[in-house]
């Protein structure tokens, strides 16, 4: 049983109708694939491998720091006298993003499975989660500027900025195809059996998720031994 | 032999459709998604870089006629520049995109039966990021350039005071994502759009070999991208990863900067062997030797590529077991690189050579590339490197490798697919005058340099004693002697288009599916699938009087049929 909303159903077929006309037009593009079926495949396929990409990116910057980390040189210690600890608040943000990629593989689900309205509303609640992620890191920064911990105060104070930033800038770039899927999820426009950006943006969440686990992991450890 | 079930358009079709006559008007170039079209974009912009860069290597050979100075207001400073700017135009922009971009592009999906890539619009994205990576350069250059070396090593990169180190390393960071790009679209269009009966072992050597390169472009360029933000970051606010005052550590840069840049070197020699393989085979009308050695051989490369990065930090205080290390595997990485050439030279062995343009190239390739590979040996060796460190002798070594190998297997290649790409035939007089003086041009003026470097003429100096002297002159005159081959080249090609006789769909004697298709090709390549078999298989192929090209012969093919080769 299928829950969508009359207006939806018009708006999938006004915009596949326009859609075929302008596939008239310009009959110029060629199209590799046989059928959409093998399209998505090969744009799964091809964006496994961009997160590979992204995957050797931060593994490289996770072991600089940890080449940085080991650096025995009494001269220039990793931590100043004045080093906090990693603030809790990034439990929390741990916590909104691990649940953010729950709801965006609900949203899928309920894509595939037709429910266009339960969709809307996962696709909604991820976006949102996405956004108080970063909120909450920018938080987490605050405070810890606050108690004059800059970025030039120590190597650990450097690595901590630096990589918490580069995750916190990928979110931010994720965010941009999330509001487009969102918007598509609104107006009906994915095909259950086909739904491919809505695919590749959940990869790139999922992948999120883990790097950000790996990192702070990273970052916990590095941190630990330091008084 | 490869045969086609599609329906052949008539001479008059052909005629009125090919790709480059589908549409008209600039934006139909701007924004096309035909691979056919941004390959050849991305050729008209890296032969321009090429021309740039070569003008750069051209002013620096001129400014060592003489020690100290020698062309008036070229100081120590402005060298520096010099040789920066020619090393990174000629990496980055240059021999990085050149094949697998420019000609793997226009190539690929035309071999493989294919409409397109897999993802056209990415595809012509990564052309873009290519021209605004081309433009930082630019924008560098305007805010006063920058002389840290390709390489970017800290400290010095940390605090040059030349203007434009920022902006080059966004511009060279832009340039890594455009090779990314283009590494992941070609591995899926290898993987995906195969047509039914090419199996991985039937695919042409040019293809093993881009998309071992696409491997490495995928795995290898993040690191090389972090490293330069880093940098960034810490030329920026004058504290960072790579600062020792501040425990960090200035040899991390060079661990990071080599784990890109030595898998970065095969990411151009892979493709230009493979399209050695392709060349010498079709050129000597011979069923390549050793096809599962050498495909196989081009991932091994790739893999080994990845554990060798320390030999160029011998010398950088790297612990003596991780010297041992990677001494040892740089060795092993000549294994498959001679597995390569002795198969080239069975096939040699006995064909029918036609001494056609593309074959002295790749003739030149055999001889240059056996050169540069055997002195990467000798800086392989511990104790010699030692000595040999920062010499000419490495530069030229990897000017043996870079030019003389990755380079001339791309201007090979592209006499080879000149026909194909503008439906002319040039004139084979010209092209292989020309490349007989390149050939001598850059023996005369890299071989000389072996010497330089091994009597201890450091590299990068703006000054050196007078005893070198005859030396660089004569590595100078052979330069210029080079690049007089280079002009002509220029001349023969674009000659070619105004004057040139109309190319036929075969005019080698090739057995891949790009020369099933018409000179230039229509624009959607192929009508309907093709089918494919055997691609070096040439035996079912008849030289024609009237069009100037090979055909298919049914009576030969028949009779191939008969008797397959394997
Ligand atoms: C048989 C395989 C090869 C071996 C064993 C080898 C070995 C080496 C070694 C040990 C060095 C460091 C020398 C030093 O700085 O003291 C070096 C430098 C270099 N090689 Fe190779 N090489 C090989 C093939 C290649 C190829 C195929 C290319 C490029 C297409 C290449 C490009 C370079 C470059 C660019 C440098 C110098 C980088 C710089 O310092 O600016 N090499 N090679
Ligand atoms: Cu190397």
């Amino acid at each position: 049983m299928l829950r969508v909303r009359p207006s939806l159903v018009s708006n999938l077929t006004r915009r596949n109708a326009k859609k075929r006309t302008v596939a008239v037009k310009t009959r110029t593009t060629v199209d590799p694939f046989a059928n959409s079926a093998s399209r998505q495949a090969a744009g799964v396929f091809g964006m496994s491998l961009f997160l590979m990409t992204l995957g050797v990116l931060f593994a490289a910057t996770m072991l600089g720091y940890v080449v940085v980390r080991l650096n025995p040189d009494p001269q220039a210690p990793f931590f100043s006298s004045t080093s906090p600890a990693l603030p809790h608040l990034m439990l929390v943000s741990t916590l909104t993003l691990l649940i953010s990629s729950v709801t965006i593989h609900a949203t899928v689900k309920a894509v595939r499975a037709g429910s266009m309205v339960v969709a809307r509303s996962r696709a909604g609640i991820t976006l949102g989660l996405a956004m108080v992620f970063l909120l909450l890191q920018g938080v987490s920064w605050f405070m810890l500027w606050q108690q004059k911990f800059f970025i030039g105060s120590s190597m650990y104070a450097w690595t901590f900025y630096v990589l918490t930033g580069l995750h916190a800038l990928h979110v931010v770039g994720g965010l941009v195809p999330l509001t487009l899927v969102w918007r598509r999820v609104r107006w009906g426009r994915y095909q259950p059996k086909n739904p491919e950006g809505l695919l590749y943006c959940e990869m790139y969440w999922h992948f999120l998720g883990g790097v950000w686990l790996a990192l702070y992991a990273t970052l916990w450890l590095g941190s630990l031994t330091w008084r | 032999m490869t045969t086609i079930h599609a329906p052949r358009p008539t001479a008059l079709e052909v005629q009125t459709d090919n790709y480059l006559t589908h549409s008209r008007g600039f934006l139909s170039w701007a924004l096309t998604l035909d691979h056919k079209r941004i390959g050849v974009m991305y050729m008209v912009g890296v032969l321009a870089s090429f021309f740039v860069g070569g003008m750069f290597a051209l002013l620096v050979r001129t400014e060592l006629l003489t020690p100290g100075q020698t062309i008036p207001g070229v100081t120590a400073d402005v060298y520096n520049q010099f040789f920066t700017l020619h090393g990174a135009i000629m990496v980055f922009l240059v021999i990085i995109p050149s094949i697998p971009a420019a000609l793997g592009n226009f190539v690929l999906p035309i071999m493989l039966g294919a409409k397109d890539v897999a993802f056209p619009r990415l595809n012509l994205g990564s052309f873009y990021l290519w021209v605004f990576g081309a433009c930082f350069t630019l924008v560098s250059l305007a805010m006063g350039g920058f002389d840290t070396g390709w390489t970017f090593y800290t400290p010095y990169s940390t605090t040059s005071p030349a203007g434009g180190v920022i902006p080059v390393l966004f511009g060279v960071f832009v340039l890594g994502f455009s090779s990314i790009f283009t590494g992941m679209n070609f591995i899926v269009t290898v993987h995906k759009l195969r047509p039914p009966g090419m199996t991985w072992f039937r695919m042409p050597l040019f293809l093993w070999a881009i998309y071992a390169t696409a491997i490495i472009q995928v795995l290898a360029t993040p690191v090389l991208a972090i490293t330069l933000m880093l940098l960034v970051i810490e030329r920026t606010i004058n504290i960072g990863i790579f600062d020792p005052s501040m425990g960090g550590d200035p040899v991390l840069f060079q661990h990071f900067f080599w784990f890109y840049s030595h898998p970065a070197v095969y990411i151009m020699i892979l493709p230009a062997m493979g399209i050695i393989s392709d060349l010498i085979s079709v050129h000597a009308h011979r069923h390549i030797f050793g096809y599962k050695f050498i495909a196989l051989s081009s991932i091994a490369i790739a893999i080994f590529s990845f554990l060798v990065w320390g030999h160029h930090m011998f010398i950088s205080g790297q612990s003596p077991l991780l010297n041992t290390l990677f001494s040892l595997i740089s060795f092993s990485v000549a294994i498959p690189s001679a597995v390569k050439v002795f198969n080239w030279l069975t096939t040699l062995y006995k064909g029918n050579i036609s001494l056609t343009t593309p074959m002295l190239y790749a003739l030149s390739f055999l001889v240059l590339f056996t050169i540069g590979g055997l002195t990467g040996i000798h800086l392989a060796t511990l104790n010699t490197d030692v000595h040999l460190h920062d010499t000419y002798f490495v530069v030229a070594h990897f000017h043996y490798v870079m030019m003389g190998s990755a380079l001339i297997g791309m201007i090979g290649g592209l006499h080879h697919w000149w026909p194909k790409m503008t439906g002319k035939m040039y004139s084979e007089a010209l092209g292989s005058t020309a490349c007989v003086i390149i050939f001598i041009g850059f023996n005369v003026t890299f071989f000389t340099q072996f010497y330089l470097g091994s009597k201890g003429m450091p590299r990068r100096y703006y000054d050196y004693q007078p005893e070198f002297q005859v030396y660089h002159v004569i590595s100078t005159l052979g330069s210029y002697f080079m690049a007089s081959g280079f002009f002509l080249t220029a001349y023969c090609l674009i000659s070619s288009l105004i004057g040139g006789r109309k190319a036929p769909a075969n005019p080698w004697g090739g057995g891949s599916l790009e020369w099933q298709c018409d000179s230039p090709p229509p624009h959607d390549n192929f009508a309907t699938q093709p089918s494919v078999g055997d691609c070096y298989d040439f035996r079912s192929l008849r030289w024609d009087e009237a069009t100037q090209g090979y055909v298919i012969d049914p009576v030969l093919a028949a009779e191939a049929a008969k008797h397959p080769l394997h």
